[in-house]
């Protein structure tokens, strides 16, 4: 499916077809909420419309967003296959990403695929823009203690609609990485 | 008519929304400083019909001249036309009876509307009062840029829905009117129950299903049924989601595609600017408000909607 073919989906969700992941999802949120439970806007005009109208709009609004999360999950994967040429095609979609280790580069990559700029992110997960920018070039000794980091990271992976476990395990693993040689290099020097 | 606004360079923007109270009033003034002091040409008319106060706005009196030297005596329009104390914009004010409901004949009406198109001006302003008489409606229509006003409260939002409907209903009316429709649009809404319309959505979706040649004239007709919304007095960040929620009921229920263009801080000073009938645009130059009201001026201007980022 193109995103020509999704355009009655973009419409139905009320975002352009150029809309970021970010922006898809949250007018997801905000039409179910919207439609399921507003008394303020949608009462006073549900009232004129049989119930059925209100029950069939919750249902186009769903239908719209899982096609569209598809086909955004299918281009993610996409990305992969860009990446890694290794990769097999014949591999089921899953575990194609499972090859695949999420360094900061690597979600720098797939957030500007995406379409979402960094203060998008930022103003979404509530983290820094500098974080985030520490986070995708590596700047590792710029980043917070461990903990905050990996809370950081899993956040930031969801927003990209990302596994967080995995985007933290790998992510943190190439810390540690680091971090061992740091502390190494340091014991050399004293 | 039609031609006659084809011939003009300027637009008529009209503002009204139903309610009384939501700032109609406050933002014509506002939109209107702000053309003015881009170095635009601007008219502002004060058609409301409970009480024209728009002079009272610029801290000016109440003109001598009125609407009403314009249907009895026959005034030209510009005659009537007062300083406002700011550059480029002058004023035409109504008063209690000019617009008042029997008392002007609908060819009077269509006489001022031609009159208002000739206006030799960049920008028309017109404020609507509150209600939805057929002849604010029909001024509404008139408009290049119609816009409405809501502040984010339940009994607000009912009457803009009751005016966009009426407003719709009219349009549609008046539009079929010209091919002898006028009188069947009537009929199928009296005896709605015997029709099975329940809305003025099926009304539409019926006329075009009975009539197959009246689909093309309401697409052509409805494609310019286009509001412009701006929500007054947000005191929190979910308020300004009433704007975004609005344009989506309004899709999705009524099949009609509003812009939800900005909106305006509730804000001390606004109410202190009118108590002490001082310009807010001039008073209060630095204010966020100020901004709001500049940002939303120039969507209207550009036909761009507010980007909403969060949920």
């Amino acid at each position: 499916m193109s995103k020509e073919e999704l355009k009655d989906y973009f419409e139905i969700l009320e975002v352009s077809p150029d809309a970021s992941v970010l922006e898809i999802k949250n007018a997801y949120l905000r039409l179910k909420k919207l439609y399921s439970s507003d008394p303020t806007v949608i009462a006073p005009i549900a009232e004129e419309f049989p119930k059925m109208r209100r029950r069939q709009i919750l249902k186009e609004i769903e239908e719209a967003y899982s096609k569209i999360r598809a086909f955004l999950d299918n281009e993610q994967n996409q990305i992969f296959a860009d990446e890694e040429p290794a990769v097999s095609k014949d591999l089921p979609e899953e575990e194609k990403t499972e090859g695949i280790s999420f360094s900061g580069p690597v979600l720098k990559q797939i957030r500007e695929k995406l379409g979402i700029q960094l203060h998008e992110v930022a103003l979404e997960t509530k983290i820094r823009v500098e974080n985030l920018e520490n986070i995708e070039s590596e700047k590792f000794d710029a980043l917070p203690p461990e903990p905050y980091l990996k809370g950081h990271l899993k956040i930031y992976a969801n927003s990209l609609l990302l596994d967080p476990k995995k985007v933290a395990a790998d992510y943190l693993e190439r810390y540690k990485e680091w971090k061992g040689d740091y502390s190494n290099e340091w014991k050399k020097d004293s | 008519m039609e031609r006659l606004k084809r011939e003009r360079e300027g637009e008529i923007w009209a503002v009204g929304g139903g309610k009384g109270g939501t700032g109609k009033t406050f933002i014509t003034s506002c939109m209107g400083s702000y053309l003015a002091q881009k170095g635009k040409s601007v008219v502002l008319i004060d058609v409301d019909i409970g009480g024209a106060n728009l002079h009272s706005f610029f801290g000016i009196s109440r003109p001598a001249k009125s609407l009403t030297n314009f249907f009895e005596n026959g005034s030209p329009l510009q005659e009537l036309a007062v300083k406002t104390g700011i550059d480029n914009m002058q004023l035409i004010t109504g008063d209690v009876y000019s617009l008042a409901s029997d008392s002007i004949k609908f060819t009077q009406k269509l006489k001022l509307f031609r009159h208002i198109m000739k206006l030799n001006t960049q920008y028309v302003l017109v404020d609507l009062g509150a209600g939805s008489h057929n002849n604010t409606l029909d001024t509404f229509l008139m408009a290049d840029k119609m816009i409405a006003v809501l502040v984010p409260e339940m009994i607000a939002v009912e009457n803009m829905y009751h005016f966009i409907k009426n407003a719709l209903f009219r349009k549609v009316r008046m539009s079929l009117r010209a091919y002898g429709f006028k009188e069947i649009v009537e009929h199928v809404w009296e005896k709605r129950e015997r029709y099975k319309v329940r809305n003025i959505r099926e009304l539409i979706d019926w006329l075009r299903n009975s009539f197959s040649y009246i689909g093309d004239i309401l697409d052509k007709e409805l494609a310019s049924f286009k509001i412009y919304l701006i929500l007054n007095k947000v005191r929190s960040p979910e308020d300004i989601f009433i704007g975004a929620s609005m344009k989506s009921a309004l899709l999705k229920y009524l099949g009609i595609d509003i812009d939800f263009v900005g909106y305006i801080e509730y804000d001390d000073s606004v109410w202190r600017s009118i108590r002490n009938q001082q310009p807010f645009m001039l008073y209060y130059s630095s204010s966020r408000c100020t901004e709001e009201i500049e940002d939303f001026t120039e969507n209207l201007i550009q036909g761009k909607e507010i980007r909403l980022l969060r949920a």
